[in-house]
């Protein structure tokens, strides 16, 4: 019987599940307050606060630490990675603790947490599949100047573990299959998947369809010409198109239940817009059905975005020639962590080397 | 028998004037005037050099025995006018005040209204435009961006792309307008066209930075990184454009913006020429991929045309990742002068009714 603990640090809370084989036995969340968190100077300064919340978690749950099998912590931006499972190395920490990643984010640290707790349960720390999984073939890398070098930063997590979820539903291996899959969430990350392996995505902060927070790809001369207006800083310009990008720079809302009833009042603006997001999301779909020469099993759809039935409609209209489309709503990361190193302890996958 | 037009084609590039004269489909002459940079700096806008340009045409015609009165019908290239549907356009008064204050910018193409205009008038016969780059037949959610301050507008490589549309569906024995087409024109800059029943719905805009790099210009490139590139102060606003218009794409990774030298390279075992050219290759084929979404996958052929398709090798390897979407018609070149006989013929022959602007 295999027990995992699961720990995902977000922003402003820390996740903590346990799972025993597939089964949730128990999840609970830490929620910081952002005055809480303000006073540490660099996300790293966190560690300890953070640390000290899971063990009380784990105390109040009587969970003893020697039967645990396994910790696993969410994976930040590191450096680009084959997708899977990986145990957490000395470089790895090493890594985290010197900044040698490629953005600084809070994910970063669920890694130092897993590490921590599993060596006082004496078990071996996990991460799976992180953002910065990087499959891509050398064709992909290159966009149209040499300095801007295409990269792999995707919804790598939800992703794996849907496709994992669609070959098991197929009846068939990963291993043996062409996907596209799409992850409808605040950002969009739209994937083929070439037999297991993710050979290209738009990456979700730098192009491809708008989403509900940024803005995808934009007409590049405009664009620069925007940025050099002086209308905007750099900060400026960079949350104008990840954060309040995409519907919120046309609706002023990231929240599609709003824009859907906005649209069932009437509202022929929210409507186009909204229609022009499912119609990106359908061309980039189409993109990548050409980079796996139409040789597709299935399209899955993903992610919070995906529970609406208008927006996957609207997407199914134009792609369903390419293949079947399933669609599998929401994402949960926990389970996708968890599911991650079951599959390495049973022997189903192989275990990756940092 | 039928009868048969005379048309007189005027097209002014940068540097020199093409003019051409076709009976019907046939060419019967053609020639380039060229222009010097020291010639044209005289002129302080480019509608200013109609005169200039006007009398070089009229002395060629001359020295070349063609009499003006024979003549049916002129057509010009189209400049810059306001966001039009294709096809055939009479020159009016409207038009030409248009190109004249350059309402809609300045472009050397903006003569070709203005001379045809100018000939037409004197010969008795009318003028035409046909498919300026200006063509706009987007559907209202193909100009949404990520952004509203940028929206997506139709600037394309149109009198090409309609024109091989228009040849692909008489192959197939069809109308432009009954069919769905995907159009690639493949030249120093490249644009993807989807035409759906005889408009172009959606279209990458090869000059404002989206859809596939081209020989010399980068195409759609990573936002936030271009964000930050524009903040670094390394390149000033002009040098930036230049470095994605002009100076991006082939030309930027390889230093040059000519194919047969990188296929030269290639062939001598250059691994970076082969994959920037297989990059490029890919892009496209991502394009035409995200044409057929667009189309919902009813796709009833590919036309790939313009200067690149002349490699049979690029052809080969478009048609690997696409031609399962549909039959890839290949029409290498570009046939400017022909695309505008043809426009104004239709209209000469009845067959198409010319548009008012």
């Amino acid at each position: 019987m295999h027990r995992i603990l699961v720990i995902n640090p977000g922003s402003t809370s820390t996740k903590v599940a346990f799972y025993e084989e597939e089964k949730l036995l128990w999840s609970t969340t830490v929620s910081y307050k952002k005055e809480e968190l303000s006073r540490f100077e660099r996300i790293l300064d966190q560690f300890e606060m953070r640390r000290k919340d899971i063990e009380k978690i784990i105390q109040g749950k009587n969970l003893d630490f020697k039967s645990l099998s396994a910790v696993v912590g969410r994976g930040g931006p590191f450096k680009p990675l084959e997708s899977g499972t990986y145990k957490v190395s000395d470089k790895l920490l090493y890594d985290v603790k010197t900044g040698n990643v490629q953005a600084d984010h809070i994910s970063n640290i669920g890694v130092l947490l897993a590490h921590e707790i599993a060596e006082k349960a004496g078990v071996s720390a996990f991460f799976v599949d992180p953002v910065s999984v990087d499959e891509f073939e050398p064709v992909a890398r290159i966009s149209g100047i040499p300095e801007l070098e295409r990269k792999s930063l995707l919804h790598a997590l939800n992703v794996k573990a849907t496709a994992y979820k669609a070959a098991k539903d197929l009846g068939k291996s990963l291993s043996e299959l062409n996907l596209i899959v799409a992850h409808l969430g605040g950002g969009i990350s739209i994937c083929p998947i070439r037999k297991g392996r993710i050979v290209d995505v738009n990456n979700a902060n730098e192009g491809g369809p708008f989403s509900p927070e940024r803005a995808g790809s934009l007409p590049v001369s405009s664009l620069v010409k925007l940025c050099y207006s002086e209308k905007f800083t750099y900060p400026e310009m960079k949350r104008r198109i990840v954060g309040n990008g995409g519907l919120v720079a046309y609706l002023e809302t990231n929240d599609i239940r709003e824009v859907e009833k906005r649209i069932a009042e009437g509202d022929k603006k929210a409507k186009l817009i909204y229609q022009a997001m499912a119609y990106q999301i359908a061309k980039e779909i189409g993109s990548m059905a050409a980079v796996l020469s139409g040789e597709i099993d299935a399209i899955l759809l993903t992610g919070g975005a995906a529970h609406s039935s208008m927006l996957t409609a609207w997407i199914k209209e134009k792609v369903s020639f390419l293949g079947p489309i399933y669609i599998y709503p929401g994402e949960n990361e926990m389970e996708a962590l968890a599911m991650g190193v079951l599959r390495v302890l049973k022997g189903e996958e192989q275990l990756k080397e940092y | 028998m039928d009868k048969s037009y005379l048309i007189l084609v005027i097209n002014p590039g940068s540097t020199s004037t093409k003019i051409a004269l076709y009976k019907n489909e046939k060419e019967l002459f053609s020639t380039s005037i060229f222009h010097s940079t020291d010639e044209l700096n005289q002129f302080k806008r480019i509608s200013d050099q109609k005169e200039f340009r006007l009398q070089l045409v009229e002395k060629t015609l001359e020295e070349n025995n063609i009499s003006l009165n024979t003549i049916d019908g002129v057509v010009g290239r189209g400049g810059l006018v306001r966001p039009i549907p294709g096809g055939t356009y009479l020159v009016n008064e409207k038009m030409i005040k248009d190109l004249q204050k350059a309402e809609w910018g300045e472009h050397a193409s903006n003569l070709g209204g203005i001379i045809a205009f100018g000939l037409g008038k004197q010969i008795g016969v009318p003028a035409y435009i046909v498919d300026p780059v200006v063509v706009d037949e987007m559907e209202p959610v193909a100009r949404i961006s990520g952004l509203p301050e940028l929206e997506r507008r139709s600037i394309f490589h149109a009198l090409n792309q309609k024109s091989v549309a228009r040849r692909a569906a008489h192959e197939m024995g069809k109308e432009y307008n009954e069919i769905n087409l995907i159009v690639a024109h493949l030249g120093g800059g490249i644009s993807v066209g989807c035409h759906r029943k005889g408009k172009v719905i959606d279209v990458n805009n090869a000059l404002n930075g989206d859809g596939p790099f081209s020989p010399e210009r980068a195409g759609g490139v990573p936002a936030g990184q271009l964000i930050e590139l524009c903040f670094s102060g390394k390149y000033t606003l002009q040098e930036l454009k230049k470095r994605l218009v002009g100076q991006g794409g082939m030309v930027a990774y390889l230093g040059t913006n000519e194919m047969p030298k990188v296929k030269e390279r290639i062939e001598k075992g250059d691994d970076k020429a082969a994959l920037i050219y297989e990059a490029m290759v890919y892009q496209v084929a991502k394009e035409i991929g995200s044409c057929a979404a667009v189309l919902k996958g009813k796709v009833d052929g590919i036309v790939l045309s313009g200067g690149l398709v002349y490699g049979e090798k690029f052809v080969e390897m478009i048609r690997d990742r696409v031609d399962w979407i549909a039959e890839i018609f290949v029409f290498p070149g570009e046939k400017e002068m022909e695309a505008l006989a043809l426009g104004c013929l239709h209209v000469l022959e009845g067959k198409e009714k010319a548009k008012i602007y």
